[in-house]
């Protein structure tokens, strides 16, 4: 699609939104979808074409107000294909434009009521739309329910957009898996390192290993390296919740560590001996601290066992001592 | 945009009636007659016109009647050139003009044809649109939205008719017909007559059914705009006005028409809504030209506050301020730092910093001052507790930082932070709130501390927590405050469900912040631990003697099932426990 060059990017949008309107006007009275696709080629240039704008505006010091308009005017084309008919099956795309709109803004809570139409409305049949729009759809949808820390859910949608998107199209597959990685790693599912190399996505390969060893500085300076970024894409506060995993891998770690040398009492294992593994580790924290961490293991199931006082002893479960988070988010 | 159809008689009801349109003069005319003040009027007017103008506008006791007198001599002199009897009158025995008494009255337009109609400024939000603070004046942001009246309407006029009909029945200047159409009600400002001015100039006003909405809208804000402009007729800020309405004249292009007509009811306001206008007016020289709203001299429409006294009670303005009631900014400093210093309790804190916060609003000052008294009302809320107006404060402050205006901005972002996280789910907010924190910021302090918070929240650490808690700097502590009870609660359910058999109410005590001081002193420590005991009851949990030590514990097994969140205990019949002010008496004093 040849985008309008605009020797001043400014001037542009206002007439491009008259012309969308005009045609929004005519496509309404249409009674055939026959023009969806100049309806989707006129709703993806407005956005292109604001985003530029707005661009521009930034740098010459004004208000970025274009994306916003076109945010505007693309709900009315959504109303307008929000009917019963065959315009219907448009209406997903329109619904991807304006998420990504609103994801650029920053203003996703706006996402909800064209989420309420597309699911909850009569008029769509969700397997009646376009297979390209409803992995971008998932993909979109998916990434609120990180946001929300919907994990389960998450995990459904991002599936979903994985599964369904073209295998040629690497660069979205790659968007995908930024997402659905850590949801992955929230319910205890760990990617192959072949996998991140293969998407570049190797800022969670450090986190990953973490994991794999139980190794909390190596967690901690991971999230620090790449704090920017993954603040920006948003999973960062999900990564953050990684540590618990990563203690109860440390501590399973110590357990067959003790099995192996002393079987019997393997199962239970001093505070002390938890102190001095993080101190190994780089890491300082008083024996309150620490026995706050095992406690909140405990707590949410990721330990089985209970924690004496006053001998300041983690006693484990003798069966099953570290269940599997089975899908389960902590 | 068609001409008024003849024969429509104007309504002679209070609305709708001119009560003044600018006046748009042929150029080979006077235009300096616009000009306010018997300023100099071009040459091609004999001298004994200009001195009879110079002694009518000596008259006028206040703007309003000057603006009257203004309008009528303009009138006149129109009338005079186009009878030819500009030079022949013998001006100087011509009588003066009746002052109208009560500065109302109806001006005329007059139309001439070759006259360029102006423009009117795009119709767009004001740049110094500020978000609204809860108890920002009506006055100050309806200025703000009515400079930029644009009537995009189309210009149908029945004023302009009846003048027409009013001309057509006579050559002779009635002055008679004058006098008694002034008396009408006071700014009954029309917009219609200056939407005729329009005709000739610009056509593509209207857009498609917009039009009607557009000037309902504006009819509406000019309304608000004439009303909330009820003011000041003291004599200082009569004679600052003049003042500054002379800064008007040398400057180019107003959109002299977007003010001159303006439906009200109120009388009262008609004085002030005039001074504004006429200075709006005298900014044109009659070339039509429209003024941008970046243009406009803000400044000068300003209010600028004469009041000197120090304390000041807050109260909400209804309508524009009377600037004997607002402090000008040295007064507003000293105030500052009597509020500081004072020992009063919260509420009279709270209640004279927002009159300082009003005071600065309605004169648009926005500089350090105005942070500063943000951030010690901010500081006192959160040691109050009141964090509806904390989050006030806050959010004015994050405007002005960001406008780069010095302040506190590092510690303010960690409460903001604290604040996002422990308050609200909104893990988004969160995200942004923590990517736009600059390096500097991260390596404050204060801004370490909150996000030592967050990681304890996060992960549940209430020993962190707690910890963190008590060596919290600055006001974190009043914003984790907000959190403990939570916080306290997620650690009991943890440790019941994880401690076997018992856990010392001693060592809870400890780790969850109830000993208020890190100090082995033992009546400390009592304290505390008699107040975590209550706190635990009430919570449900169960309490057991340890047989051989005689301490205290916590049966946790059957804890587990038993712990409860009470109701809190500053619950108010109406819900919302913020306005109980026993309550807040009680906390702040």
């Amino acid at each position: 699609t040849p985008t309008p060059s605009a020797a001043s990017g400014t001037p542009t949008p206002p007439s491009r939104r008259l012309l969308g309107s005009a045609f929004l006007q005519e496509f309404r009275n249409w009674e055939t979808p026959w023009a969806m696709e100049a309806m989707h080629m006129v709703a993806l240039e407005i956005r292109l074409l604001a985003e530029k704008a707005d661009r521009e505006l930034v740098m010459s010091g004004k208000n970025p107000d274009k994306l916003q308009a076109a945010g505007s005017f693309l709900m009315k084309v959504f109303g307008a294909l929000a009917v019963k008919g065959p315009k219907r099956v448009g209406a997903l795309y329109v619904t991807c434009q304006l998420f990504k709109i609103y994801f650029r803004l920053g203003t996703v809570n706006l996402c909800r009521s064209v989420i309420r139409s597309i699911e909850t409305a009569r008029n769509f049949d969700f397997e009646d739309f376009p297979v390209k729009d409803k992995v971008t759809y998932m993909y979109y949808t998916g990434r609120l329910e990180v946001f929300n820390e919907n994990f389960l859910v998450a995990d459904q949608k991002l599936t979903y957009a994985l599964m369904h998107c073209n295998p040629q199209s690497e660069s979205n597959l790659r968007k995908i898996l930024k997402f659905l990685i850590p949801v992955k790693l929230s319910i205890g599912v760990l990617p192959r390192r072949t996998l991140l190399e293969k998407y570049n996505l190797l800022e969670y390969a450090d986190i990953v290993t973490s994991l794999r060893r139980g190794d909390l500085r190596l967690l901690k300076q991971a999230l620090d390296r790449h704090e920017d970024q993954l603040l920006k894409c948003g999973v960062y506060l999900v990564l953050e919740k990684l540590e618990l995993q990563v203690y109860r891998r440390l501590v399973k770690k110590i357990h067959i560590i003790q099995r192996e040398k002393e079987p019997s009492k393997a199962h239970q294992i001093k505070l002390e001996v938890l102190v001095k593994t993080l101190q190994w580790l780089g890491i300082t924290m008083d024996v309150d601290e620490v026995e706050c961490i095992m406690a909140c293991l405990i707590y949410k199931n990721l330990i089985k066992g209970y924690f004496a006082h006053k001998s300041k002893v983690l006693v484990l479960s003798k069966q099953d001592p570290f269940p599997k988070l089975n899908g389960k988010p902590v | 945009m068609s001409m008024p159809q003849t024969g429509k008689k104007l309504e002679v009801d209070s609305s709708l009636k001119p009560a003044y349109v600018g006046v748009n003069m042929p150029k080979n005319d006077v235009n300096a007659a616009q000009d306010g003040h018997g300023a100099a009027i071009q040459g091609s007017f004999p001298v004994s016109l200009c001195t009879y103008v110079e002694r009518n506008l000596s008259r006028c006791k206040d703007d309003a009647q000057r603006s009257a007198t203004q309008s009528i001599m303009k009138e006149i002199i129109t009338k005079a050139t186009a009878d030819g009897t500009l030079h022949t009158k013998n001006w100087d025995i011509e009588p003066l003009l009746a002052l109208p008494e009560n500065a109302k009255g109806t001006f005329m337009t007059s139309n001439a044809k070759d006259s360029s109609p102006f423009s009117f400024s795009t119709s767009r939000r004001s740049p110094s649109r500020r978000t609204k603070s809860r108890w920002e004046p009506v006055a100050e942001e309806k200025v703000t939205n009515n400079m930029e009246v644009v009537s995009k309407e189309p210009a149908k006029s029945n004023a302009c008719t009846t003048w027409e009909n009013t001309r057509r029945t006579g050559n002779t200047w009635n002055l008679g017909n004058f006098v008694q159409s002034r008396q009408a009600p006071p700014s009954q400002w029309n917009q219609r007559p200056s939407k005729k001015q329009r005709i000739g100039g610009n056509t593509n006003l209207t857009k498609n059914g917009n039009a009607s909405s557009d000037s309902d809208k504006e009819q509406d804000l000019t309304k608000y705009y004439a009303s909330s402009i009820a003011l000041t007729n003291s004599p200082e800020e009569k004679k600052r006005r003049e003042h500054r309405s002379k800064r008007f004249e040398r400057s180019q292009g107003a959109s002299s028409k977007s003010m001159s007509s303006i439906p009200h009811k109120n009388g009262a306001a008609n004085v002030y809504t005039r001074g504004a206008i006429s200075m709006l007016n005298n900014r044109s020289n009659g070339d039509g030209a429209s003024l941008a709203v970046e243009d406009i001299d803000w400044d000068a429409l300003t209010i600028k506050g004469t009041c000197q006294e120090i304390e000041k009670r807050y109260l909400r303005l209804t309508s524009a301020p009377d600037p004997a009631t607002v402090r000008p900014e040295d007064v507003l400093e000293k105030a500052l730092h009597m509020v500081e210093t004072s020992e009063k309790n919260y509420l009279y804190k709270c209640d004279q910093l927002k009159s300082i916060r009003q005071d600065l609003t309605v004169q648009r000052i926005q500089n350090e001052l105005t942070v500063k008294v943000y951030e010690t009302h901010a500081r006192f809320a959160l040691q109050a507790g009141d964090l509806s107006e904390y989050n006030q404060c806050q959010s004015q402050l994050t405007r002005l930082y960001g406008e780069g205006i010095a302040g506190c901005h590092l510690e303010f972002s960690a409460y903001n932070l604290l604040c996002v996280m422990l308050h609200s789910n909104n893990k988004r907010d969160l995200l942004s709130s923590m990517a736009s924190l600059s390096k500097e910021a991260r390596l404050d302090e204060t801004v370490k501390h909150a996000l030592a918070v967050h990681s304890a929240v996060s992960s549940g650490n209430y020993v962190m927590f707690f910890k963190l808690y008590k060596k919290a700097p600055g006001l974190n502590s009043c914003l984790m405050d907000l959190y403990v009870e939570r916080m306290r609660f997620e650690a009991i359910k943890c440790m019941s469900k994880s401690y076997r058999p018992t856990v010392p109410v001693r060592y809870v005590t400890r780790v969850l912040g109830f000993t208020r001081v890190d100090v082995l002193c033992e009546a400390n420590v009592a304290d505390g631990l008699e107040e975590c005991e209550e706190w635990l009851k009430a919570h449900g949990a169960v309490l057991t003697v340890d047989e051989n030590s005689g301490e205290l514990q916590i049966d946790t097994k059957v804890s587990s099932a038993s712990l409860y969140m009470p109701e809190p205990d500053n619950a108010v019949s109406h819900g919302d426990a913020s306005l109980a002010v026993d309550d807040f008496l009680a906390r702040a004093s």
